[in-house]
């Protein structure tokens, strides 16, 4: 197509644009409080080394992830958001973790049709007693993240 | 007499079902006519210039160039903006083209559809204003004052929004969502184990009862009320016309958080909902969280 005008009008949007300066790579970690938060501190006084590139955001049950926050941890520009929580069947609310599972599966999906790599989408539960586990996802994930480069998000523009 | 209120009406990327939801204030058209003086109205009259005026009725998003400057003159000529319709409101059905770039879509329309003939494979460049590289909804081009949303606006609102602006009053619309206003029969202790497509209700359903807890994807509970619930009480899912309602912001997000409470088999459930953003985002995707496609690349984006 021939272009016809150079001219380029940026828009309005009710979201804030994202950062110019981020943290890179930038994991953000959705942790349930008596599962995967609990794991994630017995990392740190098990003083397992980790990277130190994950954002852990605690709720009280991963049945209270607002997919909300989901989608605006992606716009904000996170290479990988991170749904976490105790292992099916152990949850302390009994059902919360499959609540979260089902919005994940609907959540990536979504994300697929908007052009995400739906490998930046990640579904990993972690128990109390698995620190390890989480430095090992850390780990997996940055080396994941040479493969699969920055999110699209960085350089996202909202113009006509 | 006092001088008539002088209302302009543009279109934009719009069907014009908008307009013909105008009409269908139906008697009270004459009370509204009698208070108000359409001077602009692409629909009804031959029109050249956009006069002055103190109400604009915006209907459509903006899809091409020409749009946005109509829209900017509107916006200098007119006092009150308001935008008439989803797809001024969030970008409307046309918005999902945000989902394909300006080129893929020219290419999809002029040269890969079976019926074109068109053998230089020529694309629309010159005397027809090009596409913008994505669908926007009025207000994130111009202020906009107030909004009218559904597909198409309800006449009812319409009128609302009118008359209390005549009246010096703020019009104001409901805060609650469809679910509120809907009267079929909710069961709300009972766990909902099945999901269903539309098309299963041939194999029977309960016409009496909360569409969504008999499984089928009903958009109730992520939309503005103010509709009177029409699609549920013909027994037709709702698909969310009406936007968000006043405490959510972004309609697949309230509407997979509902869903999460479906006691099926993610698997099943994502098979289900074949098309999330076509479902969800139908109306809104332009003024979505994350607006059109994205396109990841990865590293070479950079």
């Amino acid at each position: 197509m021939k272009e016809h005008k150079p001219e380029v009008l940026e828009l309005k949007s009710a979201y804030p644009a994202t950062p110019k300066k981020l943290f890179e790579p930038l994991i953000v970690c959705f942790a349930c409080n008596y599962c995967t938060y609990a794991g994630a501190d017995y990392a740190g006084t098990a003083r397992i080394q980790y990277p130190p590139n994950v954002i852990v955001i605690r709720h009280m049950c991963s049945g209270r992830y607002d997919p909300l926050e989901f989608l605006e941890a992606l716009r904000l520009g996170a290479d990988f958001v991170w749904h976490a929580g105790c292992h099916p069947g152990d949850c302390h609310f009994l059902t919360g973790n499959y609540k979260a599972s089902r919005r994940f599966a609907l959540l990536k999906k979504l994300c697929e049709q908007l052009g995400f790599n739906p490998e930046r989408l990640i579904l990993e539960w972690v128990s109390a007693a698995e620190g390890d586990r989480f430095a090992s996802i850390v780990r997996k994930l940055l080396q994941k993240y040479e493969e699969i480069g920055p999110s699209p998000m960085k350089n996202f523009k909202e113009e006509l | 007499m006092p001088e008539k209120v002088k209302v302009v009406n543009e279109w934009l990327c719009v069907c014009s079902g908008c307009e013909i939801s105008l009409l269908n204030i139906h008697e009270k058209l004459l009370n509204l006519l009698d208070r108000i003086e359409i001077v602009h109205s692409p629909v009804l009259m031959d029109v050249k210039e956009i006069p002055e005026a103190d109400i604009a009725l915006v209907s459509g998003g903006v899809r091409n160039w020409e749009n946005v400057e109509v829209l900017k003159e509107v916006r200098e000529k007119c006092r009150i903006l308001i935008a008439l319709g989803s797809c001024a409101a969030f970008g409307g059905i046309p918005g999902l083209g945000n989902l394909f770039s300006r080129e893929e879509l020219l290419r999809k329309v002029y040269i890969d559809t079976k019926s074109t003939d068109n053998p230089n494979k020529v694309l629309p460049c010159k005397e027809v204003p090009p596409l913008t590289k994505m669908v926007a909804p009025i207000w994130k081009v111009v202020k906009t004052d107030y909004v009218i949303p559904g597909c198409p606006p309800e006449a009812d609102l319409i009128w609302d929004a009118l008359s209390s602006l005549l009246d010096g009053k703020e019009p104001c619309l409901s805060t609650r969502t469809v679910c509120d206003e809907c009267p079929l029969k909710k069961e709300e202790k009972k766990e909902i184990k099945v999901v269903k497509r539309w098309y299963e209700a041939s194999e029977g359903f309960d016409p009496e009862r909360c569409l969504l807890e008999q499984g089928f994807v009903c958009m109730g509970p992520a939309t503005r009320a103010g509709c009177g619930a029409k699609c549920p009480q013909a027994h037709v899912p709702c698909r969310g016309c009406m936007g968000p309602a006043a405490t959510q912001a972004d309609q697949a997000a309230s509407m997979i958080g509902a869903l999460g409470f479906l006691e099926v088999d993610p698997e099943l459930l994502v098979k289900k909902v074949a098309d999330p953003v076509g479902l969800f985002y139908r109306y809104t995707l332009p003024s979505a969280i994350i607006p059109r496609y994205v396109e990841d690349r990865g590293g070479e984006t950079r």
